[in-house]
């Protein structure tokens, strides 16, 4: 694409601009991934609850999400009394900007990524973690008890959920030997059962519950808990600014679950030999494990506050540090190779 | 002539400054706070400009993301009276304007000494990554170090349990094992007196 | 374990054994997280379980002959208005909705004047319908009615007329259903 820009424009320019078509091809995407994930989780959990969901706006309700974003436009901002103006404005840019910046990094296929960089890993987990601060920001701002303590207790959750992935994390890259995220998926070459889900069985599970945590999703949604603290951190935003915190957070949840596709189910490899490969597989096993976080959703009740820090700091942190050394020890065995 | 990334190290520097004074002088502490979270982000950019990227990854990654994370949190609940810290500032003032000398002086000497040579700073080879150069030294020539200050972290924070689990007991539930246990005598105590006159 | 019976050793077997047992599977349990998947059966059960939602314009529920929707005054087939003004409705209702004013006609017969039901106020509690001795204030099937000011649902007797007149088939046909259990 650059060669084909650099015949029509100045060469230094046709790179930046070339950057910015594929930034637009990565976002535009996600965007609209993210809106018509919200009317899959509508559809599935009605389903799931003996309902059949919205099918009112367009064909089968295929327009409700841009009906939805519509309304939200046109919705008035209401800044709450002694709010913080300026913290209350910055809190949905800051929560929405690292849920789309972590996208930098993530390859789609074999060298289809916008940047290609050594730590991408290592980038994508400091990218999720300082999402946190808009709902602190945001909590704090509002000037609203409610408000205040939803991000309280997501900032408390992502804090301790964060080591548990981050542990998880490193037993992958002790198998792929690398931080970088289109090596990982590369290491996981030929097939269903080169994928790290089997030998990282337990620390694929543990990332997977990890991941819903740190997303604030059900059951470990106690940041909104809509039954205890109304809307939790969000409860002051309207129209907008609510929306970015809408997009966020299920941008967020993409994102965490192509992690999960790239180092645990072979990224876009296809599971068996005699298929090619390509970016269909990445897309058909993303919408896989999104359908568990909405499966999730439909069924547990949610935890108790002092469960969650329980489960995150007393069973998850052990449970990884203890799988980690397992495979350190079983890689200077004769077994080394299932485990790379 | 200016190269670009001159211009976004600048750029990043003139943040990080202001930033840093801001830190300082603003009133209001959650204010501090951030802007300390914008100092360190301005710091991960100019670190990564230096392509030292773990290094930049790594000061998101713990700084921004965990430390002040719960530092907020902090700052957020406490009800902090701002005149009483005031109050001392001009009698404090030339301590502090002795103590900036001796920093200026001491970072002066440091930048100044043949350590921070250019040429020096490039021989950490672009070709590797750098995860894997800093890994390759914290596990071969200072093995010991790394793992003497991950002992005394692993004492800083069993010591932090311990500090804060002494005492008294974390819940107030009654276990039923000492109930049942229970005696009559544990629980009444007869007293004999002399019936008083009307 | 302190409430075991520590008695003799064959009895204390018996007690440890099952405890242990009992112990290891709970642990096996929680491990494969054994609950939380049998819960996600039962919600993918439901998954492709028959949807039971009604697509409301549609489709409708079944409405009972006892069904409490709009009100109506009733006529008599020939015409005459069956309210006699005794104030039954007026003094019963709970909510205060109803007014009455009567007043006596040249047959000498007593009617009204005024009978206004405010249908803000009035909350289909059916006491008017029940106390009517000569079946003239109902409850009609209607529910699918708006007022888009606050004085389109004060209905004045002639609204309540024409309701009446509109719906009487039905209205008639419920009432006859009803009849033996009144």
């Amino acid at each position: 694409m650059e060669e084909f820009l650099k015949q029509y424009l100045d060469p230094k320019f046709a790179i930046t601009f070339a950057y910015l078509i594929k930034i637009f091809c990565i976002v535009i995407p996600v965007m609209i991934s993210v809106a018509y994930l919200t009317y899959f989780e509508r559809r599935v959990i009605g389903f799931m609850q003996s309902r059949i969901g919205p099918n009112r706006v367009g064909f089968f309700g295929l327009l409700q999400p841009i009906a939805d974003a519509l309304k939200l436009l046109f919705k008035e901002i209401i800044l709450p009394a002694k709010s913080n103006n300026f913290l209350f404005f910055l809190a949905p840019l800051l929560s929405i900007a690292p849920a789309l910046a972590a996208w930098a990094v993530i390859p789609f296929g074999f060298e289809m990524v916008l940047a290609d960089i050594n730590a991408g890993l290592l980038y994508v987990l400091a990218m999720t973690s300082i999402a946190v601060y808009g709902v602190i920001i945001a909590g704090w701002a509002s000037n609203s008890k409610y408000a205040f303590l939803g991000s309280l207790r997501s900032a408390a959750q992502i804090v301790s959920y964060e080591i548990a992935m981050g542990f998880t994390l490193v037993g992958v890259l002790m198998c792929a030997n690398s931080l970088n995220l289109g090596e990982i998926v590369m290491a996981q070459q030929g097939g269903i059962s080169q994928w790290y889900c089997w030998p990282l069985f337990p620390l694929f599970i543990i990332y997977f519950i990890s991941a819903v945590a740190e997303t604030n999703r059900a059951p470990f949604d106690v940041a909104e808990g809509e039954s205890e603290i109304v809307a939790g951190f969000h409860v002051e935003y309207s129209g907008m600014a609510f929306a970015l915190f809408f997009l966020a957070e299920y941008a967020n949840m993409i994102l965490v679950s192509i992690l999960a596709v790239i180092m645990f189910l072979g990224g876009w490899m296809s599971p068996f030999s005699f298929i090619p490969d390509g970016i269909f597989w990445l897309l058909v096993k993303v919408a896989f494990v999104l359908f568990f976080f909405i499966w999730f959703r439909a069924t547990f009740p949610r935890y108790r506050y002092d469960q969650i820090m329980r489960l995150g700091w007393k069973v998850f942190i052990p449970l990884t540090l203890i799988w980690i050394i397992f495979i350190g020890a079983m890689m200077q065995t004769d077994y080394a190779e299932y485990f790379h | 002539m200016m190269q670009f990334s001159d211009y976004i190290f600048y750029f990043f520097s003139s943040i990080l400054i202001l930033a840093s004074l801001k830190v300082i002088t603003a009133n209001n502490p959650v204010y501090s706070a951030l802007s300390l979270v914008l100092a360190f982000f301005s710091a991960a950019g100019i670190w990564l400009l230096l392509h030292a990227e773990f290094l930049a990854i790594a000061l998101v990654l713990v700084y921004v993301g965990a430390v002040m994370v719960l530092f907020l949190f902090v700052v957020m609940m406490l009800d902090i009276n701002l005149e009483s810290l005031k109050r001392g500032f001009w009698s404090y003032f030339p301590f502090a304007i002795l103590i900036a000398g001796v920093f200026i002086v001491e970072i002066y000497l440091v930048v100044s000494d043949k350590f921070f040579l250019e040429s020096q700073i490039e021989t950490f080879g672009t070709s590797k990554s750098n995860t894997h150069s800093i890994g390759n030294i914290l596990y071969t020539d200072y093995l010991l170090p790394f793992q003497i200050s991950a002992v005394i972290l692993l004492v800083a924070i069993i010591s932090a349990i311990a500090l804060t689990m002494s005492g008294h007991k974390s819940h107030k539930a009654i276990d039923p094992k000492d109930q049942i246990k229970v005696k009559r005598n544990d629980r009444i105590r007869i007293v004999k007196m002399k019936s008083e006159k009307r | 374990m302190d409430y075991l019976y520590w008695g003799d050793d064959a009895n204390r077997l018996c007690g440890v054994l099952p405890l242990m047992k009992n112990f290891i599977m709970n642990i096996v349990k929680s491990l494969t997280l054994h609950e939380l998947l049998r819960g996600m059966g039962l919600t993918l059960r439901y998954f492709f379980s028959k949807k039971i939602t009604i697509q409301y314009p549609e489709q409708k529920t079944p409405q009972s002959p006892r069904f409490r929707g709009l009100l109506a005054l009733r006529r008599y087939p020939n015409g005459e208005e069956r309210c006699i003004a005794c104030k039954l409705c007026e003094a019963v209702c709970p909510a205060m909705a109803i007014t009455i004013e009567s007043e006596q006609r040249e047959d000498n017969t007593r009617r009204t004047t005024r009978y206004d039901i405010d249908l803000t106020k009035c909350i289909f509690c059916g006491f008017c319908e029940e106390s009517c001795p000569v079946d003239s204030i109902v409850e009609t099937r209607q529910f699918e009615y708006h007022g888009e000011e606050r004085g389109d649902l004060l209905y004045t007797k002639e609204m309540l007329l024409e309701v009446g007149k509109k719906y009487e088939k039905q209205i008639a046909k419920d009432r006859k259903q009803e009849s033996k259990f009144r």
